[in-house]
């Protein structure tokens, strides 16, 4: 029993080392990814036909195209023309680039959600596209979007899993390598209550922001 | 001195025609009602003088200023720049009232002064309290909108616009979308208003009201304006039949609504 306990700790120190890269990845990924969500989104109904359809037909490729094969696409394929990213950056920018296309998309749908009125309200107050969008419909669009936008966070922390295959290491790689050492279930049942642990976090901390933005409700 | 003058003023939808070649002046200190059916273009006028909406041509000058001035089918000779600097002349006080959710009573009165016309928070707090007192609401200032009625609601958006401090107010039916037994509460903050000499230009449906508080009535239908007189004339005698038959109708509505 003793030598069991010892042997949770030991693959739980070991799969948490390789959950590292997993948190480091899954944080650059939702740094970026929102702010630039809400960019593309403003971009996608701007008065600018150019604008509006490139980014449509970005959202289009990234949400329309397995995430792995753009993972396959910017490590592998990218070295064919000489440009050789190392994994962890290719992995960020593939993320990145592909969950901005969700999240613009959600965003999108957000800032259509808010009624004109509160356009020609803030218009007849003489305030100008920057104040209206920064003051007026953003705060509003990020309250209503927050459980959308909890749903990408958490199916992120999922898809970080994917990294393996452009050979990186991370918590479930981890987790696979003792099984494959040890031929016991204990590794992935270590992973399986990282992950929960995870997003549950997450889970929570998306709760506590959207208490703290209902309260005009 | 002439506040507003509309020229010549021309809007279509599609193929229907809202605006039919409008001329009307409003002077300071005035208060103008425009009243007639629905669809007859007072609100698309209305919002013609603060930029929400575009004419198609004709002439529209604020404080002697030109807002607007379009031949069929050109470009407006007036910038977008200019509008805007004419623009803040006028407050608009809308039929939802339009407040911001998000932000408190307070709050929303406080927001363009300080945002647009960059005023320090401290003396636009204070100002901000001073207009709420006004409209009899200083005791909701840190609620939220939707935490207030509809009559309370309407008073919080005409102290927001009060507060930008403008020469000019537009109500766009401020009382048509209130239960009856809140709209006197707003009518009275604007008919404390006109004792004010404010100049303003309101489309309404309440005919009790518009004579109480208008010094002129502009009667429009099918987009042009039909009559243009003393309130007394409009409602005692009038000279199109038209609108005798729209007020006889209007009016009995109120009155069983009254009953």
């Amino acid at each position: 029993m003793e030598n069991y306990i010892q042997y949770v700790i030991d693959s739980s120190v070991f799969i948490l080392k390789g959950s590292v890269l997993t948190i480091q990845l899954y944080f650059v990924t939702i740094l970026f990814s929102i702010p630039l969500g809400i960019s593309l989104a403003l971009m996608k109904i701007s008065k600018y036909r150019f604008l509006r359809i490139s980014i449509g037909f970005y959202t289009w490729v990234f949400r329309g195209t397995p995430l792995l094969l753009q993972l396959f696409f910017c490590y592998y394929g990218l070295s064919i023309f000489g440009i050789n990213l190392p994994a962890f950056t290719a992995a960020a920018l593939t993320f990145t680039i592909n969950y901005s296309a969700y999240l613009t998309e959600i965003y999108r749908a957000g800032i259509e959600s808010v009624d004109k009125g509160q356009y020609e309200a803030s218009k007849a107050l003489n305030m100008n596209y920057f104040q209206t969008m920064k003051r007026i419909i953003l705060p509003q669009v990020v309250r209503r979007t927050i459980p959308a936008t909890c749903n990408e966070a958490i199916t992120l922390v999922k898809d970080t899993a994917l990294v393996v295959v452009i050979g990186m290491g991370d918590l479930l790689r981890s987790a696979k390598e003792l099984f494959s050492r040890d031929f016991a279930i204990t590794p992935f049942a270590i992973a399986a209550v990282v992950y929960l642990l995870m997003t549950t976090v997450i889970v929570y901390f998306f709760r506590k922001i959207e208490i703290k933005y209902s309260i005009y409700e | 001195m002439k506040m507003i003058q509309a020229r010549n003023l021309y809007k279509s939808f599609g193929t229907h025609r809202v605006l039919d070649n409008v001329n009307f002046e409003v002077n300071i200190g005035e208060v103008v009602v425009i009243i007639g059916p629905s669809g007859s273009g007072k609100s698309t006028l209305l919002r013609c003088f603060n930029g929400l909406e575009e004419i198609d041509s004709g002439v529209i000058t604020i404080e002697g200023e030109s807002f607007a001035h379009k031949d069929p089918g050109k470009k407006d000779k007036v910038t977008s720049k200019e509008k805007k600097e004419i623009a803040v002349k006028l407050g608009m006080v809308f039929q939802h009232f339009n407040l911001f959710p998000h932000k408190t009573v307070l709050e929303n009165v406080i927001e363009a002064p300080i945002t647009v016309s960059k005023i320090n928070k401290s003396e636009a707090v204070s100002m901000a309290e001073a207009l709420l007192d006004k409209v009899g609401l200083s005791d909701k200032k840190n609620s939220f909108p939707s935490k207030i009625s509809g009559g309370q609601k309407q008073r919080v958006a005409i102290a927001r616009a009060l507060g930008m401090n403008p020469d000019i107010m537009l109500f766009d039916e401020p009382t048509s979308s209130l239960d009856p037994e809140l709209v006197g509460e707003v009518q009275k903050v604007i008919i404390d208003l006109a004792r004010e000499k404010m100049t303003m230009l309101i489309v309404t449906h309440e005919m009790r009201f518009a004579e109480e508080v208008a010094d002129r009535i502009i009667f429009m239908d099918e987009g042009k304006i039909i009559a243009d007189e003393k309130p007394d004339r409009i409602f005692n005698n009038p000279e199109h039949p038209r609108i005798k038959t729209f007020i006889d109708k209007i009016t009995m509505r109120q009155s069983n609504r009254q009953e």
